[in-house]
């Protein structure tokens, strides 16, 4: 059950190919002047450096200067607006925080929240891109992924005796694995031909398509072609649809199979017997830090369990890698209130016991010496953890709600003995995160869908019906009938599992959310009924104030299907335009003046 | 159905001598007097049929100011042929020229196919590398010659025509011998009819 059959595999294969060929498929009479990157887009919209901004906010240079420490050297675009605080935090969570031996390359991800909003010119732009996404790709709003490429090495010239350089992007998108591979082209020509590289690359990026989901986009960037999909929220949740067809030479093209997800088994190897406790403690919001080694395998980890939850969205706070330099250290470290709903990865041995009064934590080892590992079956006490050196595992005290699922741990241990690559034990876990996050949601997705009003509640004349309210009770009930035992085999106390789900701050983000589309549709259907109306016949039994009224009432009920991009039938829109020309038209002139006017200014 | 196949072709030379308007005409058919310099490099692709095969060429046409110059391998490395500029108006671009044919073998892929373009032929007035010159050049070291001009849309479709038919068939070994030789030490350079 729990991996692809060959024939679902193939199925996929022929239809990303599919994609593929269609999207290569010009022929030579019909290529469009630009065939290269511009495509589609009308180019008058943007603005030198918009594009650019639509994938990142700034690439910055982090060195480390004797007198000054770490310091941020150079910021590209050189207009780029960071605070001060920001340039801090940037400079602390761009370096290996511990004195761990990253000797080499390393690269890793941190996120931080943004001091200031701006906004980006082309705004609306973006959310039209956003709203297409997944949750778990959309833009992150109040914060910034940095995407770290980190250099160290032996350099007798410097004074220091090393040579330390990091490479960062700052980005609102968390494309992980899309900007790791990008960094892996960008950074180790940075460090050999210095800043034309950068202009180059920022010059590259400026030309790129938008990240518009659904897109076979080609990217191209320092003289090879990185293709990949953003995915759509109308995927099929667990199928990937971009795929190599044919092996082709990386120095031309590469195909990224992946924009954001990580290599879960890889990540959970360290504490695989634990998983499904830990999607339990991620699902509900609970304190976690991971304590690793380095910052690589700290947000790896990190990553890894927040994607854990996917197709839902995991809502708190999350930080990858996080330092004692960090602005909300204290925020998240006070021993006078409970711990915080938020993951954080650290590396620094003082945060084991800063943090010795968190209820969950994880312990990874070296991901390198991996053999041992296996072994550490049990759940650790917490008393047990006094510093970094402690072993790998987790300590917890947590109960979990769900009864353990041997089967999935056997099939990845015979997957180790078996030697299986790396990518199918990671196909298998991904999927069977899936199918557990999906059995739980859908008894959730089907009570709130129950909320909303009958269609024929609908009525042209008053204002659109309201969506009932969620009552926990009502929806407990539901689970008797069509609970998670209709789609997962596992046993347990599923009912405790949704009372505990439903206090966190992941039901909370996922219900709005929910909310929000669901009014949007009330609203949708609305408009659509008040256009099948006929408007002229009820203006004739109506004064002019009312007359002016109802025009009024109608352009305000178009302006904001337009802003919130309303999931109204096709043409909907124009109707409304039209109908409302018509009853302007009905009317004295004096009035058809005023009433045109705010259209045209 | 025909394959397509990517080729990734770059355009290196002196600044100035009108790679960037090459590309143009060939990809938009369009010229432009007031180009900007390029900034690292800029990418445009244009598919071609080439018998069997399209062949979709990913142009990185690179900039030729000096503080560029170290760049240029990220776009040499794993090129199916380099095209190389001068100006026919000005001899020191033809002095670069040959620095980049030097740079190609010692550091390009060995089996680059590597044609010359002198641009601007529409100056022929005030010409300072003769064709003959060129030409015998780019025999000596087996590669495509041709003059183009970008603004009157001379030989540049043409140009990229005779890169298509150097570039070797996907599994087809059957070929005849063409006008023009890559620029390797290997044995007879292959070609086919085409187009």
């Amino acid at each position: 059950m729990a991996l692809q059959t060959a024939e679902e595999i193939a199925e996929q294969m022929e239809e990303s190919e599919d994609i593929l060929e269609h999207d290569v498929q010009v022929s030579p009479a019909e290529e469009m002047p630009g065939d290269g990157p511009v495509e589609e887009e009308s180019e008058q919209l943007f603005l030198p450096w918009d594009r650019f901004s639509a994938w990142l906010h700034c690439i910055c240079v982090v060195g480390f200067d004797l007198e000054l420490g770490q310091a941020v050297e150079v910021i590209y675009p050189h207009h780029s607006k960071l605070t001060e605080k920001e340039k801090t935090s940037i400079c602390y969570l761009s370096f290996p925080d511990s004195n761990s031996g990253c000797l080499g390359d390393t690269q890793f991800c941190f996120r931080f929240r943004q001091a200031s909003n701006i906004q980006p010119s082309l705004g609306c732009f973006l959310d039209r891109c956003d709203r297409d996404a997944p949750v778990c790709l959309k833009r992150d709003q109040g914060h910034f992924y940095g995407y770290v490429y980190f250099r160290q090495v032996r350099d007798k010239s410097l004074k220091r005796g090393y040579f330390q350089k990091s490479l960062v992007l700052i980005s609102k998108l968390p494309y992980v694995t899309f900007f790791h591979s990008l960094l892996k082209l960008l950074a180790p020509e940075y460090f050999e031909k210095q800043e034309p590289c950068l202009e180059a690359a920022c010059n590259d990026i400026d030309r790129w398509p938008t990240p518009t989901p659904g897109k076979i986009l080609n990217l191209p960037i320092m003289g090879v072609v990185m293709k990949l999909r953003i995915p759509t929220c109308y995927d099929k949740p667990g199928t990937s649809q971009l795929v190599q067809s044919t092996p082709g030479d990386s120095l031309v093209s590469i195909v990224l199979p992946t924009i954001h997800e990580v290599d879960l088994f890889r990540c959970f190897y360290p504490v695989f017997f634990h998983i499904q406790m830990l999607w339990e403690l991620v699902l509900l919001g609970e304190s976690l830090v991971v304590m690793a080694p380095s910052p690589s395998d700290s947000s790896d980890t990190v990553l890894a369990l927040v994607s854990c939850l996917s197709p839902l969205r995991y809502c708190s706070d999350f930080r990858p890698y996080f330092t004692i330099h960090d602005s909300e250290f204290k925020e998240y470290t006070t021993r006078t209130q409970a711990p915080p709903s938020v993951i954080l990865g650290v590396t620094n041995p003082f945060f084991a016991k800063t943090l010795q009064h968190w209820p969950h934590i994880i312990r990874i080892g070296d991901m390198k010496q991996t053999g041992e590992v296996a072994k550490q079956m049990k759940v650790k006490k917490l008393k047990n953890l006094k510093t970094l050196d402690s072993k790998p595992g987790v300590y917890s005290a947590y109960k979990p709600f769900l009864n353990k699922d041997e089967d999935i741990i056997k099939q990845l241990q015979k997957g180790v003995q078996q030697k299986r690559p790396s990518a199918a034990q990671n196909a298998i876990l991904r999927r069977y995160f899936l199918e557990l996050t999906q059995s739980f949601i859908i008894p959730l997705e089907r009570y709130v869908a129950s909320l909303m009003p009958l269609q024929k509640t609908i009525s042209p004349w008053k204002s659109p019906p309201q969506l009932r309210p969620f009552l926990q009770e009502e929806f407990m009930k539901t689970l008797e009938k069509a609970g998670p035992q209709l789609t997962s085999r596992l046993k347990g106390d599923w009912i405790g599992l949704y009372r505990q789900f439903l206090k966190s701050p992941n039901f909370d983000g996922w219900f709005r959310n929910r909310r929000k589309e669901m009014m949007q549709k009330l609203e949708a259907l609305h408009l659509e009924a008040l256009c099948e109306e006929d408007l002229q016949l009820r203006i004739q039994k109506h004064t002019e104030v009312e007359t002016v009224d109802l025009v009024l009432k109608l352009k305000d009920k178009l302006t904001k299907a337009e802003n919130e991009q309303l999931p109204v039938r096709a043409g909907t829109l124009t109707k409304l335009q039209t109908h409302i020309e018509s009853i302007i038209l009905s009317l004295p002139e004096d009035l058809q003046g005023i009433l045109h006017k705010p259209a045209t200014l | 159905m025909a394959i397509i196949r990517e080729l990734k072709v770059c355009l290196l030379g002196d600044t100035g001598v009108g790679k960037s308007s090459i590309v143009c005409r060939f990809v938009q058919d369009h010229f432009d007097h007031n180009i900007s310099p390029t900034i690292g490099a800029s990418f445009l692709t244009k598919t071609v049929p080439c018998g069997n095969e399209l062949h979709k060429f990913l142009i990185w046409d690179t900039a030729g100011q000096e503080r560029f110059h170290s760049l240029a391998p990220m776009y040499y490395r794993g090129s199916a042929a380099a095209v190389i500029v001068y100006d026919i108006t000005k001899l020191d671009s033809f002095q670069t020229l040959k620095k980049w044919v030097k740079e190609l073998k010692e550091h390009g892929p060995e089996n680059i196919v590597v044609a010359i373009a002198g641009n601007k032929n529409d100056l022929g007035d005030i010409r300072e590398v003769p064709m003959k010159e060129a030409k015998d050049f780019a025999e000596s070291i087996a590669a495509i010659f041709i003059e183009t001009s970008a603004r009157n849309a001379v030989n540049v479709e043409e140009l990229f025509q005779k890169i298509s038919r150097q570039i070797p068939p996907l599994e087809n070994p059957e070929v005849d011998s063409n006008e023009s030789f890559k620029l390797t030490r290997q044995a007879a350079p292959s070609s086919r009819r085409c187009c």
